[in-house]
């Protein structure tokens, strides 16, 4: 049996959960938590711990999908979660206060993980606020050099999160098709 | 060479576009030891201004106006003679000695300039004659194309309008070559273009209308409307001349959208446009040898998802790559190459590159990843479901 990781990171509520769920072969395993200031977030759990799901490819493989959980003081986990991952999928929201801030901030958190494997990034929520547009966050990168794959995505709609995923897969290995 | 300024040369990209100024930006940190920086042209001490940008030579008269005696350097891909003492001209693509040269007879042209800079020595600095590039050997591909249905969630009838089905070319044969280009003008395409182009001048809401279901463009929003379904719309995107002599005009006030609109986001209609116009052709003038960069990723989860789309943006955001070679490198038949590109140039992602880097390196070989095998399972079983939904 083999079994491979991708990551979902981002701030809270992002959709993050949602995403992982979008794609899920098993029952996704999350460790959402009533918080007590739920009124903050609007929404019924954030994440406490992590999130879990799976993809089974045939008998003898699968792919293990972690998500971090989004409130920030849990960063000491996110070292260990990514250990032996293929890639990063990003999401940030374009609902929440600042979302080039969130960005740069995960992008720098990952940044030794992205150097060795490679990041997609998906802007959710932005039925809820279509500013800033997706251009402008390719501006934000624009002076790192690499090209990331930034795309809009509902993080409850499976095609979209299958899309991203596919471009990370792409981005690690453009030949995948040959 | 002369030592390096403790105090680092202030240069300014003029004509060149964020990508050529990462470019400089990136050689001046890792192959000038940071002797040079790049600013803003106000406070910049020698600037490198590119012909070949859109309205190159306007820009150099005006830069001529603004500063009579500031060292520029002058680069283009055709020779040019440089018209001044303080000008020089190098030609592109540009060897990296010879810029950092440029720039050093023009640094020195700096400290002199209170003497008398016409007793500087002429300098050398034209390109050797031998360096021609060969054109690409077309080759069978290697093995059978992977199947159709594993690259594209298109059913074959969508793909046929957006991809058609033209066979390989050899770009040595001019009677094959000709049959690959089409002129984006002379479509709904260009039409809507030329309405881009005006709503943008103007800042105002434009009505692309003729025979063809009316097509409403908001500025403001990046929006299209459409008044009909798509199936009526396509027939006119794909004959060519339906336009002429239909006039565009500004839209004054919000229709009552008619049954079945469809709105769109501006980018979204136009790469689908593009696509219908193209059918797997290039838009005229294309050269196939020269490599095509990717300014961006496109927003593909909002766009029509052509065939290996994906596969060519992945390519490409690593390394400009020629047209005929990304369809070697990937496999895959030329067409789906030729209709991304269509479509990504039509709104702004794609182009020949310009660059000097781009036309100086050959592009390296794709690198498998080691998870190679387990990567395309996964991206099997992502298509599979999709394809049942
Ligand atoms: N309107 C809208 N809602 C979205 C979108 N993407 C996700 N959501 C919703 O956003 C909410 C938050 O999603 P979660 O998946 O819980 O977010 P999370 O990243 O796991 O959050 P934490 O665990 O708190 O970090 C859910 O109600 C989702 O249904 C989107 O694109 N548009
Ligand atoms: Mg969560």
């Amino acid at each position: 049996m083999s079994d491979y990781k991708i990551i979902f990171s981002g701030p809270v509520g992002v959709g993050k959960t949602t995403a992982i769920g979008a794609i899920s072969d098993v029952e996704p395993v999350t460790t959402d938590e009533q918080a007590t200031d739920m009124a903050r977030t609007q929404k019924p759990g954030t994440t406490v711990a992590m999130d879990y799901g799976m993809i089974k490819l045939g008998e003898r493989e699968r792919i293990h999908l972690y998500g971090t959980p989004g409130q920030e003081r849990f960063d000491f986990m996110w070292e260990i979660l990514t250990q032996g991952g293929i890639g990063l999928i990003l999401l940030v929201s374009n609902n929440r206060p600042d979302p080039f801030h969130d960005m740069h901030f995960f992008l720098d958190t990952f940044k030794a993980f992205i150097g060795n494997s490679k990041v997609v990034i998906g802007v959710t929520q932005m039925d809820l606020a279509d500013k800033p547009r997706i251009e402008d966050y390719h501006l934000q990168l624009e002076d790192s050099g690499v090209k990331i794959p930034i795309f809009e995505v509902d993080a409850r709609m499976k095609n979209d999160v299958s899309l991203l995923v596919e471009a990370l897969l792409y981005s690690l290995d453009p030949g995948l098709e040959g | 060479m002369t030592k390096p300024p403790s105090v680092p040369i202030r240069m300014a990209a003029i004509g060149m576009d964020q990508r050529q100024r990462n470019a400089l930006r990136m050689l001046f940190s890792t192959k000038c030891g940071n002797r040079y920086v790049l600013m803003e042209e106000d406070s910049s001490e020698i600037c490198i201004l590119d012909l070949d940008a859109f309205g190159g030579e306007r820009l150099w008269e005006e830069f001529r106006e603004r500063h009579p005696q500031r060292p520029l350097i002058l680069v283009s891909l055709r020779a040019r003679e440089a018209s001044d003492d303080f000008t020089l001209f190098v030609q592109k693509p540009i060897p990296v000695d010879r810029l950092i040269t440029a720039i050093e007879h023009q640094r020195r042209h700096l400290s002199a300039k209170n003497e008398d800079v016409a007793h500087l020595p002429p300098l050398d600095i034209q390109p050797p004659l031998a360096e021609q590039a060969g054109q690409p050997e077309i080759q069978q591909p290697r093995k059978q194309h992977a199947t159709r249905k594993a690259a594209s969630l298109m059913s074959e009838s969508m793909e046929r309008a957006f991809v058609g089905t033209s066979p390989n070319i050899d770009p040595k044969d001019p009677e094959q070559l000709a049959k690959i280009y089409y002129n984006p003008e002379h479509y709904l395409q260009g039409h809507l273009q030329q309405a881009l182009n005006l709503a943008v001048r103007h800042n105002k809401d434009i009505a692309v209308e003729g025979p063809w279901p009316a097509i409403h463009l908001f500025y403001e929003s990046r929006k299209i409307r459409v008044s009909a379904k798509e199936r009526q719309l396509r027939p006119y995107c794909t004959i060519p001349d339906a336009t002429l002599e239909v006039p565009l005009r500004f839209l004054d006030q919000e229709k009552n959208s008619a049954d079945g609109a469809r709105e769109y986001s501006i980018a979204a209609f136009h790469w689908q446009l593009a696509l219908w116009a193209s059918r797997g052709r290039l838009p005229i003038g294309t050269d196939l040898s020269q490599p095509i960069y990717l300014r961006r990723w496109p927003n593909f989860t909002r766009l029509v998802v052509t065939p290996y789309a994906l596969a060519i943006a992945a390519l490409w955001a690593e390394q400009p790559r020629s047209l005929v070679d990304t369809a070697q490198t990937l496999n895959i038949p030329q067409r789906y190459v030729f209709a991304f590109y269509s479509a990504a140039k039509a709104i702004q992602l794609a182009g020949e590159t310009r660059r000097a880097v781009d036309t100086l390196l050959a592009p390296s070989a794709v690198e498998k990843s080691k998870h190679h095998g387990l990567l395309g399972r996964l991206l099997g079983r992502l298509r599979g479901d999709k394809e049942q939904t």
